[in-house]
């Protein structure tokens, strides 16, 4: 059968982890994760679009068994190379663009830069997302977080962390301020115990506030943006800010701040 | 005419109308903006008049139906004056109009506004209000012509025997008009509150918290009925019921002062008076309208400022001129009937006053509620319930106050006794007057609010600059908070409208008894004749005092009716919004190019659906209210229609207040949240606050403002078939 020819691009999606062929532009392919091919369901996902690298970890030649368009024609939506342990083969510099997708398939793109970090001591709340979603408090910045939690020295750790900091507004320097603000978190109570603790402690940098992503985040208290990285390197996807999605990416600013998450 | 004063009546209506076409040229000449806009406008637009011409369609079947049966009444039984069918017909023609006129001027302004905010915030500010103007000068423009026509049509026709006589004939048969406005009215609000109810419930429990898409979006089907509902129920609901208040106002005040002043030479002025202070009011209303701008870069409050001072300037005039209208009417008393003018403005300011304390979030109690929501759905429900029937006290305890004091002023006298009866309660009666005297400058207030969130959502959907959006967004912010006192504003006024009807009921009893030929009543044992009989001796005859178990049933059933009215709307809100939850899951289902945005939704579908749940629900409860008056007559009498009169105000005032605050608070409680306290959109406490909003949307836009009808439909369903009362009572 001939097919017509059409651009295959290589996703990896965070949540869930999976590498994702698909004929679908990165634009197209976060709608049809968020709301489905009848446009029945919705849901979040965040993404990277992937360069293809060489590797002996996944099957790269599934991509043309697999990646076809159907035979009246249509893209191929989707094609899963991998489901497992997906992460942490694929290389830092072959990730291209962050997507962000909101629950009803608004799009937001973002590009890596160079990550800066604040020269003044406090506390930070880290929102893991692939391969493990635990929510964590912790002591040290962005690129030390992630060069601790993937040290293979230490039981604790992965090879290759994605995740994102959270505000904590006022708690981020004073765990028992009154002034709770726009934070959404359930369980405040629990939080400011965690951040007590790491103060109390001497010499212990993170603590655990929860065992697992229990609903979609709110892209509202992304603090700062998304990391990436292992014991190596790190690369750093910086979001707007809410000025910015508010003047220049309004339609999935405003879908974002719809989110029921957490 | 002997007092060529009256003609101020006239005039100041076709100035009022004249100002309105104005308003309404000068909007139509502004920019409708972008084709997007313009296509959202034009779907708004053809939904709000569909809805009214299905309104109209069941209105008009329902009136041919009473008015059949009113000729019966005067041609054939003779228990009631010829004029009433025509009379009926009328105010419901005129309510009518004045609620159409309003809804096209409404939804021709939103696209128009929200591009006149794309120039300046003033600008925006202008087109929405003085579209809102349209609405309150359509209202009194329509209702003073509908009272100079009737008044000069009844002068010419009817006959009696003396000049005071033909007075009391007049205003008691103009008296009957009020049925119509109040019919319509009914119809305007319960169909309006269900209809702009199933679509917001709808659009947000299938668009929002299923499809997760934002509010106001163009691919949610049902965001077009929710817009059109904004018209319907706050426009055409909001300007037909206070028509009718204001209309009853003046016309339950000139009865009364017909009755108080009969057989002096002073009996033509005191009708008058009520008429005048209403039409100077009317032209004061234009001129604070013309007061109303801000500059650009303008906040909250500077915008709140620019519309009081549209108000204020208003109110102040008022209290200066009726001075000079009374003492030019050379009325008794003139210092204690203004001390009543005065009293029934401070009591209306006061109640909107109230509540806006207990419904803006700038204030503790609507804090409260949004404080509660830390801890769920539940704590919310019982915090806004509660902090509603705490609100109920302020405007209650107002009414009681100005109540006393506009009898106390007006009376002359604080011993209550019968002599002076009829003096107080002419004072109640322009009491009412004063606190709706500037209604053209209030009710644009009122009706500005819908025009400004349309504006709002026109500018979301057609994504107009973020600049443009935040403008849109403080009018829009401006408009919920003068809803919110508008709907205080009209329950208050209702109330004491309802008080003065109640008084003109007993001048209704005496027509009712010239049609049975009596000329007398028998009063412990002794005929007074009708023409000297007053008030007291009414009431003893009719044994209407709370040992007469007939009273105290009319009480009960008068305070179940209004627990019983407001059930039966918010389940049918609950039915109405299941059905539009159904359609626009449909359309999701078989329309997938909607959610890409590459399919128009069929918004149509979704505003028929809104429109024939509407038209279905509100037929039971208006037939409800129209009957048990009529029921309650034929069964009791007239003990048992005054305690059914007595129990619906008292039960249907608190409840109507507390109803229409414990919603506004949940829906400011909401907002509060989402500007960022408790945790901000998204938070636990959303969650639970978006539940509370939810519970008080039927509240505080669908049975709460129905009640205000409710209480002066039955009124004056009781005053209209008052002789049917006499004629036909069993017990």
């Amino acid at each position: 059968m001939n097919y017509p020819v059409m651009k295959t691009y290589i996703y990896l999606s965070l949540i869930p982890e999976g590498l994702v062929a698909s004929h679908l532009s990165p634009f197209e392919f976060g709608n049809y994760l968020a709301v489905g091919t009848k446009k029945r369901s919705r849901g979040q996902a965040i993404f990277f679009e992937i360069e293809r690298f060489d590797s002996d970890f996944f099957q790269w030649d599934e991509i043309e068994q697999h990646c076809v368009p159907h035979s009246d024609g249509r893209a191929k939506r989707s094609a899963y190379l991998g489901i497992y342990r997906v992460l942490e083969h694929v290389p830092l510099d072959a990730l291209k663009s962050l997507y962000l997708v909101t629950d009803d398939g608004r799009v937001l793109e973002l590009k890596a830069s160079e990550f800066q970090p604040a020269n003044f001591q406090q506390h930070h709340l880290y929102q893991e997302l692939c391969p493990v979603t635990p929510r964590v408090v912790s002591v040290l910045d962005p690129s030390e977080f992630c060069k601790s939690i993937t040290d293979r020295s230490k039981a604790v750790s992965v090879n290759k962390m994605a995740f994102c900091e959270l505000t904590l507004n006022k708690l981020s320097r004073d765990p028992d301020s009154d002034d709770i603000g726009d934070l959404p978190y359930p369980n405040i109570g629990h939080l400011r115990d965690c951040l007590r603790e790491l103060e109390d402690k001497s010499g212990k940098n993170n603590k655990q506030v929860d065992r697992g992503l229990n609903s979609e985040i709110l892209y509202r208290t992304v603090k700062n943006g998304f990391f990436v990285g292992d014991c190596e390197g790190m690369k750093y996807y910086p979001m707007p800010s809410q000025e910015q999605l508010e003047r220049e990416y309004y339609t999935w600013w405003r879908s974002a701040l719809t989110t029921f998450g957490q | 005419m002997d007092n060529l004063l009256f003609w101020i009546v006239p005039a100041s209506s076709i100035i009022a109308l004249f100002f309105a076409y104005y308003f309404y040229h000068q909007m139509m000449g502004e920019s409708e903006g972008t084709d997007d806009m313009k296509r959202i406008a034009y779907h708004v637009r053809c939904g709000a008049i569909a809805y009214l011409k299905q309104q109209y369609k069941i209105v008009l079947c329902v009136f041919i139906v009473i008015t059949a049966l009113f000729a019966w009444l005067s041609y054939g039984l003779h228990v009631q004056n010829n004029w009433v069918w025509f009379a009926f017909l009328t105010g419901g023609f005129f309510s009518g109009l004045a609620g159409f006129f309003g809804m096209k001027t409404a939804t021709a302004a939103s696209s128009r506004a929200a591009y006149a905010a794309n120039q300046s915030l003033d600008h925006g500010l202008r087109v929405a209000f003085r579209s809102g103007a349209v609405m309150g000068l359509v209202v009194v423009g329509l209702g003073l012509l509908d009272i100079s026509l009737w008044f000069i049509t009844l002068n010419y026709f009817v006959d009696s025997a003396t000049e005071s006589e033909k007075l009391i004939l007049i205003t008691t048969t103009m008296l009957t008009f009020g049925m119509g406005a109040s019919l319509q009215a009914l119809f305007a609000r319960v169909g309006g509150g269900i209809f702009t109810k199933a679509a917001d419930v709808g659009a947000d429990l299938v668009g929002k918290v299923e499809a997760g898409i934002p509010e106001d979006d163009p691919r949610n089907p049902a965001t077009i009925a929710d817009n059109v509902g904004d018209n319907v129920g706050d426009v055409a609901g909001m300007g037909a019921d206070l028509y009718e208040s204001y209309c009853g106002s003046i016309l339950a005040t000139a009865a009364l002062g017909a009755a108080a002043f009969a057989n002096t030479d002073k009996q033509l002025e005191a009708v008058l008076a009520p008429m005048l202070i209403a039409s100077v009011g009317t032209i004061l209303s234009i001129l604070g309208i013309f007061a109303v701008r801000v500059k650009e870069g303008a906040g909250m409050r500077q915008l709140m400022g620019a519309l009081s001072k549209g108000v204020n300037i208003s109110g102040v005039l008022i209290v200066v001129l009726s001075y000079f209208i009374l003492n030019m009417l050379e009325l008794p008393n003139a210092l204690g009937i203004w001390g009543a003018i005065i009293v029934g403005l401070i009591t209306g300011i006061f109640i909107g006053k109230a509540t806006e304390y207990y419904t803006s979030h700038a204030y503790k109690p609507t804090q409260r509620i949004a404080d509660q929501a830390k801890t769920g759905p539940a704590t919310v429900i019982i915090s806004g319930m509660g902090e509603g029937m705490n609100s109920v006290c302020a405007p209650v305890l107002a009414v009681v106050v100005g109540t006393i004091l506009a009898y106390g002023f007006a009376s002359g006298s604080w011993s209550f006794e019968a002599s002076s009866m009829g003096m107080g309660l002419y004072g109640i009666g322009i009491a009412a007057v004063g606190m709706l005297s500037t209604l053209g400058i209030t009710l644009a207030t009122d009706a500005y609010g819908p025009i400004a969130d349309n504006a709002g959502g026109n500018a979301e959907m057609s994504g107009l600059p973020p600049e443009v959006r935040r403008r849109t967004d403080a009018l829009d912010a401006l408009g919920n908070t003068t809803a919110a006192t508008g709907k205080g504003f009209a329950i208050g006024s209702a109330a004491l409208t309802a008080l003065a009807l109640l008084a003109s009921y007993v001048e209704e009893l005496k027509i009712g008894l010239h049609h049975q030929n009596q000329d007398s009543i028998i009063v412990a044992g002794q005929s007074i004749p009708l023409n000297q009989a007053n008030l007291v001796d009414f009431m003893t005859a009719y044994q209407v005092h709370l040992m007469n178990p007939k009273v105290l049933l009319g009480v009960f059933i008068g305070a179940m009716m209004a627990f019983f009215f407001c059930g039966l709307t918010m389940n049918a809100v609950g039915r109405a919004a299941g059905k539009m939850v159904d359609e626009v899951r449909r359309q999701f289902k078989k329309m997938p190019g909607i959610m890409e945005g590459t399919e128009e939704p069929d918004y149509a579908r979704c505003v028929q659906i809104s429109t024939m749940a509407a038209q279905q629900e509100m037929l039971i409860p208006a037939l409800i209210a129209v009957m048990t008056p009529v029921l309650i007559g034929l069964l009791l009498g007239v003990p048992g229609v005054m305690g059914l009169l007595a129990g619906a105000l008292a039960a249907g005032f608190a409840l109507a207040v507390f109803m229409a605050n414990s919603g506004g608070a949940w829906d400011n409680a909401k907002k509060f949240i989402e500007e960022g306290h408790m945790g901000g959109k998204g938070s636990d406490a959303h969650k639970a606050a978006v539940i509370g909003d939810t519970v008080g949307d039927p509240f505080k836009d669908t049975s709460g403002p129905s009640l205000n009808i409710l209480i002066k439909l039955m009124t004056m369903v009781s005053i209209v078939t008052a002789g049917v009362t006499i004629s036909y009572s069993i017990l």
